[in-house]
């Protein structure tokens, strides 16, 4: 007897990758498509924007304008920290529930997708709408900067020209406000927001395995999130374990919470490059080692979680 | 597994980790800090100042906009002309955003050149108070841009600033002691003068204020004579300091008018020149052999008795060498 | 004749819920052991909160057992390989507002591992056979339930596999709606698909299914081929058209001369209100 014939659509076995990629793609569509992600956005670009206009400033003559680029770089990162790890968490902490709610969960769970793939895909997506996002108000950020720079260094030469100031002033002069322009350190910056991000999100994932209410998630994860520049203090107080005074108990718990809470005071870096100091390469890469642990990390936790939860 | 395993065990995972990571990460903040990358922990006392909201922002990450936001608050108190509140509110700043050079300056400039003018010229005080309120001011701002310097050290535009603070002359006699004054002022000038992006006239500035310390005159002097091989350097002061240095140093040999002649070229410039410096007297600029030379030259030239420099600017105790 | 490996078996399935801290279990399924055969439509009916829905689950790996076994086609449930072979409609889904229908077959049809040709031809199939081809660009926020049912039929056929599992197929579908799903499935029975349904609906189930079983509290209570189960073993039914009334009166009486027989019932036979609704509403007799 021959065996009956398999259809086409059934021989093709999917590989990780693949099936990882459309969950994100379409995780990435489905939050696109959310009104709420079109008001953040616009919002975001309306304040980064509006740094083409000039706010009140009281320098001297001199460095008229310098700080202007000092302000236009601050509100713009400021904006991208703020919308990039609001958004992270939150649009990671709705996802499991929402798919849950809607079983829609079943579905996907009741075809042959291995529930890592599931995790890791929705995570992706997140990541990559969170990315696509901060490169649009990267750029957006840089061209206003660009614009204002130049503004600024063509005001200033004109003003040192007509004052007869000597050549080598004049070159530091000028040196001094494109070093506080857009470079490639910013860009590093930027990289650093988006890690940042990534870490929490993979983190909002933990905890949604966890917790069934976006609410709950949501909440814990801005929590740590601010608990986590506290930490850097925790692991102080731990290693300076000669300090008087402080019980067991407290260092225990100092301990206890800067090994389990990521640490994101490494990412005061961001506020050193806004200064105008130079991030060299291979700090970035270091910083982009260590948040990659840590997404790593989260991931295989959810998916440990994950993998008993019963629907 | 019970319900409770699985938590527990990423509970103890995420501990191991932690133990994993922590190397890495206290390593690279380690290297972060010293490359000057990372700010050190804010003081408990600054979080108190900048208020929850600013405190919620700066903890995640954002001291720099913190800082931006008080430097609005700092220009209004500056339009108030409320010194203290603006003294009080450039530490927050700086606090928040150390690596700021602009903020070291503007908040120096602010106590020791517009505070100390408005005491001394638009306050309600009492003449003596203001006096006294004066000099506070500008020892305040010279405090204040010492403490930048201290947070950005080898930095040339603070330390340029500072000399060029303690060597204005309208401020000189805040400060007690001028030796002291203007070594502090020459060793400020030398660090900003070695740095990289050092501007010429730094290192001739540093001249300047070490030919002024009593006791220096021969460190001024090698300096100046290494000044002076560069043409671009020979500026008008420059000339006239070095002038002095030199007969300073060989007073008897050396016979002033022809000296002056080699350094100036022709009599007139040398004339125009030194009563151009003698007339700045009241800088303690060195000035030995510029009153011989300058008689010289006057007979030299035929100048008119009347029309003397010396009618206005008479030769003081200690400077007819 | 296919392999042997019946498309589903449970031997001796239990599932324990947790209530809250410290109380008792809750036993949702109390030793279920079921077996369908390949190409059999099977129908598991029981009341509310009789564990249907959990046994489901447990075939698909939704649920782990808290002691025996599931297997579909022989391969343990736990296992996601065993899933390359089912299709799942799970009861009152909802699937993503924002994809259309079209979207929404090649989605789950990307996470089988198919695409390309194959996929783009496969959606079409689908999308005649379940009659949404006028709807296949038009977001699922704006389908009908009975609509639902159908992306969701066509969306378990995606990978083509050999197991269709329906979680109340027709709940909350309207009459005309119901019968286009009975239609399907036999459809799908004729291709040989073996098709496992639980409702509560039980007018449906009977005229659809091979074989049944009936689950209360967590135990099967009866099973076995639908027409030996509900057949009432002593009783003889002759439907006549036309008669008259002397033709029925003599059979009446032929019936009393036998002895130990008895005429329980004459009279106009009902048709059911279902089929009136169709008849007047699709112009089509019964």
């Amino acid at each position: 007897m021959s065996p009956t014939p398999v259809s086409p659509a059934r021989s093709n076995r999917g590989s990780h990758c693949g099936r990882i990629a459309v969950i994100a793609t379409h995780a990435f569509t489905q939050l696109v498509r959310m009104k709420v992600f079109y008001f953040l956005a616009v919002f975001a670009v309306i304040v980064i924007g509006s740094n083409f206009f000039d706010l009140p400033q009281h320098v001297g003559p001199e460095s008229a304008g310098i700080n202007v680029l000092n302000s236009i770089k601050n509100w713009s990162i400021g904006m991208m920290s703020l919308f990039s790890v609001v958004f992270a968490i939150v649009a990671t902490a709705l996802l499991l529930p929402k798919d849950v709610e809607d079983r829609t969960l079943y579905t996907i769970l009741a075809k042959p997708v291995p529930r890592i793939d599931y995790l890791a895909g929705k995570l992706l997506g997140v990541l990559l709408l969170v990315f696509v996002s901060l490169a649009l108000m990267d750029v957006l950020m840089t061209v206003v900067l660009q614009i204002r720079t130049s503004m600024i260094l063509s005001g200033q030469m004109e003003m040192a020209h007509s004052r007869g100031w000597p050549a080598a002033e004049i070159a530091s002069l000028r040196a001094d406000i494109l070093s506080q322009g857009p470079n490639a350190s910013l860009q590093g910056a930027v990289w650093a927001v988006f890690l940042r991000a990534s870490i929490m999100a993979s983190l909002a994932l933990l905890i949604s395995t966890f917790s069934t209410s976006t609410l709950f998630t949501s909440i814990t994860s801005f929590l740590v999130y601010f608990i986590g520049y506290f930490q850097a203090d925790a692991r102080d107080v731990f290693l300076e374990s000669g300090t008087a005074g402080t019980g067991w108990l407290a260092r225990t718990v100092s301990l206890v919470v800067s090994l389990v809470l990521p640490d994101f005071h490494l990412f005061n870096v961001i506020d050193a490059v806004i200064q105008g100091q130079a991030m060299p390469l291979i700090r970035l890469g270091e910083l982009t080692g260590i948040g990659l642990f840590y997404a790593v990390f989260y991931v295989l936790a959810s998916w440990f979680i994950f993998a008993e939860k019963e629907f | 597994m019970k319900r409770w395993r699985r938590p527990l065990i990423v509970f103890l995972a995420a501990l191991l980790a932690g133990a994993v990571r922590m190397p890495f990460e206290a390593a690279l903040t380690g290297k972060l800090r010293a490359e000057g990358l990372l700010p050190g922990h804010l003081p408990i006392g600054t979080l108190d100042k900048i208020g929850q909201t600013g405190a919620l922002v700066a903890l995640g990450g954002l001291r720099t906009l913190v800082a931006t936001f008080f430097n609005l608050r700092a220009y209004t108190f500056f339009t108030e002309c409320r010194w203290d509140d603006v003294a009080d509110t450039f530490d927050v700043i700086v606090e928040l955003a150390p690596q700021t050079i602009y903020y070291w300056e503007t908040g120096a400039a602010h106590q020791a050149y517009n505070a100390s003018s408005y005491y001394l010229n638009d306050s309600d005080l009492p003449p003596l108070r203001r006096d006294a309120a004066w000099r506070a001011a500008v020892l305040k701002g010279r405090a204040f841009l010492e403490r930048g310097i201290r947070n950005n050290p080898g930095n040339p535009k603070l330390n340029a600033y500072l000399g060029y603070l303690l060597t204005d002359g309208k401020k000189n006699r805040a400060f007690r002691d001028a030796d002291a004054t203007y070594l502090a002022a020459a060793e400020a000038y030398k660090i900003a003068a070695d740095s990289r992006e050092a501007l010429p006239f730094f290192r001739r500035f540093q001249l300047y204020a070490l030919a002024r310390v009593a006791g220096r005159e021969a460190e001024a002097l090698a300096l100046a004579r290494q000044l002076y091989q560069a043409s671009s350097n020979r500026t008008p002061t420059l000339q006239c300091v070095y002038f002095a240095l030199e007969v300073h140093a060989n007073p008897a040999p050396i016979d002033p008018e022809g000296f002056a002649l080699s350094i100036f070229g022709s009599p007139k410039q040398a004339y125009v020149t030194l009563s151009n410096y003698w007339v700045r007297g009241g800088e303690r600029l060195p000035v030995h052999g510029v009153a011989r030379a300058l008689k010289a030259l006057e007979t030299k030239l035929a100048i008119p008795a009347d029309k003397s420099v010396f009618v206005q600017h008479p030769i003081r105790e200690g400077e007819d060498e | 004749m296919a392999d042997a490996t019946p498309a589903v078996e449970i031997c001796g399935l239990v599932k324990d819920f947790k209530t809250s801290f410290r109380r008792q279990m809750l036993r949702a399924v109390a030793g279920v052991s079921l077996r369908i055969e390949a190409g059999e439509v099977y129908g598991l009916i029981g009341p509310n909160g009789s564990g249907k829905s959990t046994t489901m689950k447990a075939l698909l790996g939704l649920v782990a057992p808290t002691a025996g076994t599931c297997a579909i086609f022989g391969q343990d449930s736990l296992r996601v390989d065993s899933r390359r072979e089912v299709g799942f409609l799970p009861e009152n889904p909802y699937f993503y507002k924002h994809l259309s229908g079209a979207e929404t077959l090649r989605f789950y049809g990307k996470l089988c591992g198919m695409r390309g040709r194959v996929l783009d031809d496969r959606v079409s199939e689908l999308l005649a056979l379940v009659d949404l081809e006028s709807a296949r660009d038009r977001r699922l926020g704006g389908y009908s339930k009975g609509m639902l049912q159908r992306i969701g039929l066509a969306q378990a056929l995606v990978q083509d596999p050999r197991l269709l599992i329906l979680d109340e197929p027709t709940a909350g579908v309207d009459p005309i709606g119901s019968r286009q799903i009975r239609d399907l499935i036999f459809k799908l029975r004729e291709r040989g698909i073996t098709v496992f349904l639980c409702s509560h609906l039980l007018e449906q189930v009977q005229e659809v299914c091979d074989r049944v079983g009936i689950i209360f509290q967590g135990k099967m209570v009866k099973e076995g081929r639908l027409e030996e189960l509900i057949a009432i073993e002593d009783q003889t039914e002759i439907i006549l058209r036309d008669a008259s009334p002397d033709l029925v009166a003599q059979i009446t009486a032929l019936v009393a001369d036998s002895p130990g027989a008895a005429v329980v019932r004459t009279g106009k036979p009902r048709t059911t209100l279902e089929r009136l609704f169709l008849r007047e509403t699709l112009r089509d007799d019964p």
